[in-house]
């Protein structure tokens, strides 16, 4: 049994309807009595994998995508959970704008199969992508048309009533520029208004490519917000970005993409373990001696020891920290100042799209 | 296919038309050049000229003009969009690129035909208030006809903006097109008349006597077909050759060479169906 939302095609009043694939049912509208039948899809027309229990949200297995002898998306694999922040990371060229057009089927992969909410993309890629919010890398609207005229229409492609659009301009804090043709806005503008686009409709899907493209450090924690807020709401959130500190910051797992090969995917400190990077120590001692120095080298777990005036910058093992301390201690020294720094999501990727 | 997403594409490229002014300044340059067509066109004669002489006048200026503006307006449809990066959107919805594509061709298609009733409508009415006893019918055939002969072109520009990877590329092969249509083929057709046969011999109490093949290949340029359907609904048509000259064969009816008109509309549109589900956005 499943549930539909339909609407009177006289008076627009919504109302919600039970049936098995292929019922065909008489309605009635229980505000203007206009009668109509609705025919619930059938069964065969939309193959879900998903099964109960299943949270995957998003599932790409052994997606390939070529160019005449250039492979720029090379048998990836990943799934996403329901509700998680996916980041999706690699440098110019790797292919995460590939693998993103792949998912949503403007481009014809060679190879591999993606489904979003358990619906196949390539076979039935209209059913899919109800479920999908994109925000492309390249964000563009109708610029002649205003802002708000081009929400209604996107609005009457997602079937979502055009009463959520002003509101929407409001939030992404284009109030004033609704009635403003979009080929007029700022590239921030367009971008607030690309995202306004994505999340109409509240999909249960957000797939953005670089959504931080173009906007001035206020749009960068507004469209952080508004990630944060989908998430809490349920959504699941592919995101493709550059700037590492945000999706370090953001993000639940990432997968790291170099050449076009899946090279690594993780949560971030998943990700520090696997390449055993270590946390970096930096101890200020009222006067730095050799003696101190010589005494934190010999501690097994220490990689490397820099002295620089009376700061010592140490790497090693977090769980010798207590060993660090007490060998300068015992070698005269007295701490002044400690600090410890995890290895960032920046070296993780460095080292992940080295060579 | 869902009609109320096509109904949607179809309203934006309306609306997106009328806010960038194109069908104003179109229908203006129409209707001036329609006005002016019938006011200083024939040699001769001096003022208004009644709409018979007019559309005889028109139907060569509008075969040139209608074929440019469809193919401007239809070069860079689909190209255009995915240049710009707005397709990419639009495709990643719950929409299917025959929906955009149909969508399109509709949307374009009602600019196209109001341009062009717009236009010529206002100066018949114009001309209509000079002139007695005027034939509204025959001119409105004559709009009608224009109408189905630029949403051929439409068509084309359609499938031509599927084809190409860049938009200057597609206006590079719009511009060829319309030189093909209306120089080249014409040009081609005319050389291989007088290769193959004896043009003394074939005329025949001042009618040329052409062979069928050569009506045949004639079909295969829209161009010449709306002339000579205009021709049979509407009367003679001026051109570089006395049309009087000319005779049509038995099989060439109006219900034939409009039937031809919409197939190259169909058949176009389905190959930029086509070349628009291989393409990679």
């Amino acid at each position: 049994m499943a549930t539909q939302l339909v609407k009177c095609s006289r008076c627009k009043t919504i109302i919600t309807i039970a049936g098995k694939p292929g019922d065909k049912l008489n309605l009635t509208c229980p505000q203007c009595n206009q009668k109509g039948i609705f025919t619930f899809p059938k069964e065969e027309s939309i193959h879900p994998v998903s099964v109960p229990g299943n949270t995957e949200t998003i599932e790409v297995h052994n997606l390939t995508k070529t160019y005449n002898d250039f492979t720029a998306v090379n048998n990836i694999s990943f799934r996403v959970k329901k509700g998680e922040i996916f980041g999706f990371l690699g440098p110019n060229g790797a292919g995460k704008t590939t693998t993103i057009k792949a998912m949503l089927d403007l481009l014809h992969a060679d190879n591999g199969t993606v489904h979003l909410n358990g619906i196949d993309v390539r076979k039935h890629g209209k059913e899919a992508k109800k479920h999908v919010g994109y925000l492309p890398e390249k964000v563009a609207f109708y610029d002649n048309l205003t802002a708000l005229q081009n929400l209604e229409f996107y609005a009457e492609i997602k079937h979502v009533s055009k009463d959520e659009c002003a509101p929407l301009i409001n939030e992404f804090g284009l109030a004033d520029a609704g009635k403003k043709r979009v080929g007029k806005f700022s590239k921030g503008m367009v971008q607030r208004l690309g995202m306004a686009r994505a999340i109409l409709g509240n999909p249960p899907i957000l797939i953005l490519d670089e959504p931080s493209g173009g906007l001035d450090p206020r749009g960068v924690v507004l469209i952080r917000d508004k990630i944060l807020e989908m998430k809490k709401k349920g959504t699941t959130i592919f995101v493709s970005s550059h700037i590492l500190s945000e999706i370090q910051e953001i993000c639940d797992r990432v997968g790291i993409i170099n050449k076009g090969i899946l090279v690594a995917q993780d949560t971030v400190d998943g990700l520090r373990k696997k390449l055993s990077l270590k946390p970096q120590l930096t101890v200020t001692v009222d006067t730095l001696t050799s003696k101190i120095e010589n005494a934190v080298k010999k501690i097994p777990g220490v990689d490397r020891v820099a002295a620089q005036h009376n700061t010592l910058e140490i790497v090693c093992d977090g769980a010798i920290k207590a060993k660090v301390i007490l060998a300068i201690t015992n070698a005269g020294g007295t701490i002044q100042n400690l600090q410890t720094k995890e290895p960032t999501l920046e070296e993780v990727f460095m080292r992940y799209t080295e060579g | 296919m869902q009609t109320n997403i096509v109904i949607s594409i179809a309203k934006k490229e309306i609306m997106d038309n009328i806010r960038n002014k194109w069908i104003i300044l179109v229908s203006v340059m129409f209707a001036l050049l329609t006005l002016a067509v019938s006011y200083f066109g024939s040699l001769g004669s001096t003022g208004w000229q009644d709409l018979g002489n007019t559309i005889s006048g028109m139907t060569q200026l509008a075969s040139i003009l209608i074929s440019i503006v469809a193919l401007m307006l239809g070069y860079a449809a689909i190209i255009g969009e995915i240049e710009r990066g707005s397709m990419s959107a639009l495709l990643s919805l719950a929409t299917t690129r025959f929906e955009i594509t149909i969508g399109k061709l509709l949307g374009l298609g009602a600019v196209l035909c109001l341009t062009i009733f717009i236009g010529f409508g206002v100066a018949g009415l114009v001309i209509g208030l000079n002139v007695p006893n005027v034939d509204f019918v025959e001119y409105l055939v004559f709009i009608g006809v224009t109408m189905v002969f630029g949403l051929v072109f439409l068509s084309v520009a359609l499938f031509f903006s599927t084809v190409f990877s860049k938009r200057s590329t597609a206006l590079g092969g719009a511009i060829f097109l319309w030189f093909l249509f209306n120089i080249i083929l014409p040009i081609v057709l005319v050389g291989l008349l007088a290769m193959t046969i004896d043009f003394s011999s074939i005329l025949v109490e001042e009618t040329l006597v052409i062979p069928d093949w050569y009506h045949v290949l004639d079909l295969l340029n829209p161009i010449s077909v709306y002339s000579n359907l205009i021709e049979m609904t509407v009367g003679p048509v001026q051109s570089s050759i006395d049309a009087s000259l000319i005779e049509n064969p038995s099989w060439y009816t109006p219900g034939r060479l409009l039937g031809v008109l919409f197939a190259w509309i169909i058949v176009f549109f389905v190959f930029a169906v086509w070349r628009f589900h291989q393409k990679d956005i």
